[in-house]
This record gives C-alpha cells, sequence and structure tokens, in this order.
C-alpha cells in the first residue's frame, strides 16, 4: 500500500526507546548468569531469544517503512513526542524530580510531612501559585487524614519522621 | 466431608450470629484492596495482636470477611484510575477504565461489584459441595502442568497487542526478562540485580504494578483536566442511579461468563501458589478467545471486565480447600490464616469438617454472607465511587502518587521500593507514549518467576530432560489445549471469511 503523500511520515525514535532498554537489561542479565547453572539460565535465555527475535522483527518493519516513507526516524520533535509541548513537558519534569525528591527524604522527614510538602508543591506545579490557598488545603488534609487513618488506626509501616516521632509522645 | 442440607443451614444461621465482626472486616476489607500495596495479607498481620486474641471460629471469620471484601475493593482503582488493588484486579483495567474514560464508570462498578459477588456465591457453595473432589485437584497439577497454565496466562501478552504484535510481543518478553531478575529458587544464583541485595528476593510485585500502572497514569493524565474524557465528563454529570441498575442487568446478561470464569478460578484457587493473577489473566484471555466478538475487548467490552473480576473472586473460597484439607495455603493470605489457627491449635485435615465445623464449614458460610453484605452494602455506592473520576487532575496526580508511592513501601518496609515504582513509572510512562502495553510489561513481571520456579523445579526433578514437559497425560491435554487457544483465533478469523465467500458466491 503506497503512503499518501499528504501524510507526514511518523516520527518513531521514540518508539525505539523500550526496545533498546530492553535489549540493554537483557544484555546485562545474560552477562550475570555466565557463571550459574545451565538450569538457571534456560528460562532467560529462551526469553532474551524470543526478545531479540521480536526486535529484530521491529527493526525490519521499521526499515521496510522508512524506506516507503512511511515512517521516519529524527531527533527533532521526539522530546516534544514523549513529553508534551511546553507547559505540560516542563510540569512533568518537575512531577518526576519532586517525586523523586519524595522519595530521598521520606526516610528522614517521615510521612506526614513530606506527603505535606510534596502535595502542596506538586498542585502549585501543576496549576500556578495563584492555587496556593486550595494547594495548602488538599495537601494539609491529605497528609492529615493519611497521619490519621494509615498511622494512628492501622499502624502501617509508614516512614516516620520528626512530626510523628512528636505525636506519639503527645497523643 | 461434603455437609447435609440441614447442618449447612444451622451452620449459615450460626454464622450470622458473628454479623458484629463481618461488617467491621468487610468495610476495612473493601479499603485496603482498594490501596495498593494494603492487601488483605499485609492488614491480616498488623491486626494479628486482635485474630490471635480471638476465638479461633471468630478470627477466622474475621480474616475471612476481610479477605473477601479485599479482593473485590481491588477492582474500584482499576476501574475509576487505573490502578490494579492488588495484583489480582491487573487485568480488570483492561476494557474497565475504557468505559470510565467514557463516562461509564458508574456502570463498570456495578458490572464489577455483581459479577464479583454472583462468582463469589457461586464459587463459595461449589466449594462447599465439591470440597473431596476439589481438594484432589492439587495432587493431580504438578510443575509440569502448572507451567502450561502459566503459559495460558501469558498468552494474553499476544491478545492484548493484538492492535501492534510486534510491540505487544517486545513488551510482554521485556516484562518476562524483568520477572527474572533474582536468585533463582533452585541455586539461588542472583541474576540481574544491578548488585541491589533488596533484588534479591524478585522485583517486588506492588512497586512494579504502582509504577507501571499509577505513576504512569499520574503523568500522562496531567495534560487534560479530569481522568474523563470530554464526552465522558457530559455523561457522567447526567448521571443518576440508572447506569448502577444498567450495570447489574449487564452482569446478568453475561451470566454464562459469570459461571464459567469463577469455576476457572475456583479450580486455580484450589492451586497452591497459582492465585488471582493467573486467575484473571487466564479468564480473559479464554473469554476472548471463546468471544464472537474479540476485538472489542480492551475498548471497554463488558465481558472484559466480567471475566476477570469473576475469576479472581472465585479463587477466594478455592484458596481455603487446601489450608483447611491438608494444610497447604493456597496462598499469602491464607498462610496467614494458617498461622493464626495452628497458634490456636487447630489440627488441619478432614477431621477438622467433624471437630471444628464452626472453622471449616464456617469459613464459607462466612464468605457467604460477606458476599451478601457486600452486594448490599457496595452497590448503592457505585455513584459516589464514580464522582471521583470528576477530581481534576491537578489534585488526583499528586495525591495519587504520594499514597501509592508510600503504599510501595509498606509490604517490605523499604524505601529502595519507592524508587524502583518511580523506575517503573518511567518504564510505564514511555510506554505509554508510545504505545507499548503496560499490561503486557505486567503480565511478564508477574507470570515470569511463577513460570521460572516450576520450570526449574521440572527440571531439578527430571535432572535437566526436557521431555519431562510431556510425560503426563494431564499436562499433554493442556498443551493441546493450550495450542488449540492460541489456534483458535485464527481459526475463527479463516473458517468466518470461508463461510462469507460462499455467501457472496451463492449470492
Amino acid at each position: 500500500m503506497q503512503q499518501d503523500p499528504q501524510q507526514e511520515a511518523r516520527n518513531i525514535l521514540p518508539d525505539c526507546i523500550i526496545p533498546a532498554l530492553a535489549l540493554g537489561f537483557t544484555i546485562y542479565y545474560l552477562t550475570t548468569i555466565t557463571e550459574v547453572p545451565w538450569i538457571s539460565q534456560a528460562s532467560a535465555i529462551v526469553v532474551s531469544g524470543l526478545l531479540s527475535m521480536a526486535i529484530v522483527a521491529f527493526i525490519i518493519r521499521s526499515v521496510w517503512r522508512i524506506h516507503r516513507h512511511r515512517e521516519t526516524l529524527r531527533l527533532q520533535g521526539s522530546l516534544q513526542a514523549m513529553l508534551g509541548y511546553v507547559p505540560t513537558s516542563s510540569r512533568r519534569i518537575g512531577l518526576l524530580a519532586l517525586a523523586v525528591a519524595y522519595v530521598w527524604f521520606i526516610e528522614s522527614l517521615g510521612f506526614t510531612l513530606t506527603t505535606l510538602i510534596f502535595v502542596f508543591a506538586a498542585i502549585v506545579l501543576l496549576s500556578s501559585l495563584a492555587n496556593w490557598r486550595n494547594a495548602a488545603v488538599i495537601s494539609i488534609s491529605s497528609s492529615v487524614i493519611g497521619y490519621i487513618v494509615f498511622l494512628y488506626f492501622f499502624k502501617t509501616r509508614f516512614p516516620t519522621g520528626p512530626i510523628e516521632d512528636w505525636l506519639k509522645s503527645v497523643l | 466431608m461434603a455437609p447435609d442440607f440441614g447442618v449447612f443451614v444451622s451452620l449459615f444461621v450460626d454464622t450470622l450470629d458473628y454479623w458484629w465482626i463481618i461488617i467491621p472486616a468487610t468495610l476495612l476489607g473493601i479499603v485496603v484492596g482498594a490501596i495498593p500495596g494494603f492487601s488483605a495479607a499485609n492488614t491480616i498481620i498488623i491486626l494479628l495482636p486482635l485474630t490471635l486474641s480471638m476465638e479461633p471460629a471468630t478470627g477466622m471469620i474475621f480474616m475471612v470477611a476481610l479477605y473477601t471484601a479485599s479482593r473485590l475493593g481491588a477492582g474500584i482503582p482499576a476501574i475509576l484510575v487505573n490502578i490494579p488493588g492488588t495484583a489480582g484486579a491487573a487485568a480488570t483495567p483492561l476494557d474497565g477504565y475504557p468505559m470510565a474514560v467514557s463516562g461509564r464508570g458508574q456502570q463498570a462498578l456495578a458490572i464489577s461489584f455483581t459479577a464479583s459477588v454472583a462468582a463469589g456465591l457461586i464459587t463459595t457453595v461449589a466449594a462447599l459441595l465439591l470440597i473431596p473432589w476439589l481438594s484432589q485437584v492439587a495432587y493431580h497439577l504438578h510443575s509440569v502442568e502448572m507451567i502450561v497454565v502459566m503459559l495460558f496466562g501469558i498468552s494474553l501478552i499476544a491478545t492484548i497487542s493484538a492492535a501492534d504484535t510486534i510491540k505487544g510481543l517486545i513488551a510482554g518478553f521485556f516484562g518476562l526478562m524483568i520477572g527474572y531478575i533474582g536468585a533463582d529458587v533452585v541455586y539461588e544464583a542472583p541474576r540481574g540485580t544491578f548488585g541491589f541485595l533488596e533484588l534479591y528476593d524478585k522485583v517486588p510485585l506492588i512497586p512494579a504494578l504502582v509504577g507501571l500502572f499509577a505513576i504512569s497514569e499520574a503523568f500522562v493524565v496531567i495534560e487534560r483536566n479530569t481522568i474523563l474524557s470530554e464526552q465522558g465528563a457530559i455523561k457522567q454529570q447526567h448521571a443518576g442511579w440508572g447506569p448502577t441498575f444498567e450495570g447489574i442487568r449487564d452482569t446478568f446478561v453475561h451470566w454464562k461468563e459469570v459461571i464459567w470464569t469463577s469455576l476457572l478460578g475456583l479450580v486455580i484457587g484450589v492451586i497452591p501458589g497459582a492465585g488471582a493473577a493467573i486467575a484473571s489473566f487466564v479468564a480473559y484471555q479464554q473469554s476472548r478467545i471463546l468471544s464472537k466478538t474479540p476485538e472489542l475487548y480492551g475498548t471497554g467490552h463488558i465481558p472484559g471486565l466480567v471475566a476477570p473480576e469473576s475469576a479472581n473472586n472465585g479463587v477466594t473460597s478455592g484458596t481455603l480447600i487446601p489450608l483447611l484439607i491438608i494444610g497447604v495455603p493456597g496462598g499469602a493470605t491464607a498462610a496467614i490464616m494458617a498461622v493464626v489457627l495452628e497458634y490456636h491449635g487447630v489440627a488441619f485435615g478432614p477431621d477438622l469438617f467433624d471437630s471444628q465445623p464452626m472453622i471449616a464449614y464456617g469459613s464459607f458460610t462466612a464468605m457467604l454472607i460477606t458476599y451478601v453484605l457486600l452486594g448490599l452494602m457496595i452497590l448503592p455506592l457505585t455513584r459516589y465511587f464514580s464522582r471521583v473520576m470528576v477530581v481534576p487532575t491537578v489534585y488526583m496526580a499528586p495525591i495519587l502518587i504520594a499514597f501509592t508511592l508510600v503504599g510501595s513501601f509498606v509490604p517490605r518496609a523499604y524505601v529502595f521500593d519507592m524508587g524502583v515504582a518511580i523506575v517503573f513509572g518511567v518504564i510505564g510512562y514511555i510506554a505509554r507514549r508510545t504505545g507499548y502495553h503496560v499490561a503486557a510489561i505486567l503480565i511478564g513481571v508477574i507470570l515470569g518467576p511463577l513460570l521460572e520456579n516450576y520450570f526449574l523445579r521440572a527440571l531439578r526433578i527430571s535432572e535437566g530432560d526436557l521431555t519431562v514437559l510431556f510425560s503426563s497425560a494431564l499436562g499433554n491435554t493442556l498443551w493441546v489445549l493450550l495450542l488449540l487457544s492460541l489456534l483458535a483465533p485464527g481459526l475463527k478469523r479463516y473458517l468466518g471469511r470461508l463461510k462469507s465467500g460462499n455467501t457472496n458466491a451463492t449470492e
């Protein structure tokens, strides 16, 4: 089937990320099983073989489609295709950074305080600073409800910090 | 072992006296089931001081009610926000979430609850009647047969990747490779762990589930005002009680689907270690294969929601059978129940049904009562649950991320697992943006280690002889059925084309 000349060729560079990750991980995995008994290698070797075949099929199909001008491989526009356009892209990157910071600090600051800061900062990031009142109400209520339900009533194993220690001594 | 009708009625009435423990356990079960990371097993562990202090029968009824309700609760976030509460609900969003996005969330919840309750009631009665026979199932299903059962589930990868088979297979095999991370069960040799001790015990399932579904979903939805599509938002605004009744009716229209998938779940539940995840994947896959409209699966098709929900609730009663008859727990929750009962000196085995009928039969009658209560309590709530979907994503996404991340901390209390959830979140986000199905990756992550465990055991027993895979009559029958189920869609298409060709020729 010939490509409609009006239709722009689809950029498939972002589509290559998952196969590249899969292939990279598989190669790493195979290097870690060279010393183990063959029985422990068997499943991984079979699946890595099947995965490699699927990736080869993906490459052949892509080359064929690029040749037919139905697809293209270019760096330009790939980032936008993955993250969206500004401001959505910067919000996504910011949200990821906040999530990483949440995990980083939760062990020392505890669930309640880290959740309060994270939810407040994330709402402000996703909406605007003008929305700070809603952000404050929602972040305080979600962390307080979280504390009461999970830590106070259910005694769930959440990371604890100064606030939880203080509340434990008071309540 | 099967009770006569009079004994059963008397036990049922006696169990009703435990309403004061069943109701709170049911409510708690719904909540913990709906929050990723808070499985029934974890909650029962947390509440061990409470259950150990109860009479054995009371404790058992409490645990059974909580476990039953948590199974049903897990479907709520799976449908509304594309986050399965437990691995057993991992197949629920495949059709539940598309229904919700299109404004049919209330209907989808009603279908999920009705199918779950109906399946739970059917399989509990079936379990009571068939205990002597069902208890034998585990004896006949060894590693070889279980390999084929796992492959039934894994073949779902090919099904859900129908839109782009190559991408689907890449995602599925990538998931299987990730599932092989960690020490193997036979030699305990660490493989692909990146040097992290925390990964020696395999990739933790809840962080993988949280990352692939919740975190990635949160990153995707922030470009929209709400999770709902434009049309879905309009539909949601005008929804009254109609969609709930519609959902109940839709489930009963598919009553055959409910019966056979729930019984499939019951049989899989009886097999120790198999669990709800494999049951729901196998049920979804087989439902699609047997359907006249397989192309509609994954687009918000009702049987695609009925099948996994019926199957994973069918597992619930099945899990108790090997525990009570032979003392082998069918899953993690049943294992904790075993610990509690052993603490009270309860001896498992067929004699338990005569010596302590309130524990043995009472577990099943408590399950029946819990399902009836669930139906009465939760169906009226569908209208209110579905309102979650109109919450703006600027508020929803941060709360989802915070609570699901901390939920992935709960099972093992490792901050490392929260990091794992973020890594899976990034992988899931990339997969979603580029047309790779996250469910295909998750199927691999869940079923990969199970498949490998059975495979290694089979090879260990046969001293490395691969022909062991075809050494049993039951195994070979299952292989043939697997082959038929894989060939069936193509065969059906071919026959359909042949038929339409003949019709055209006649015309």
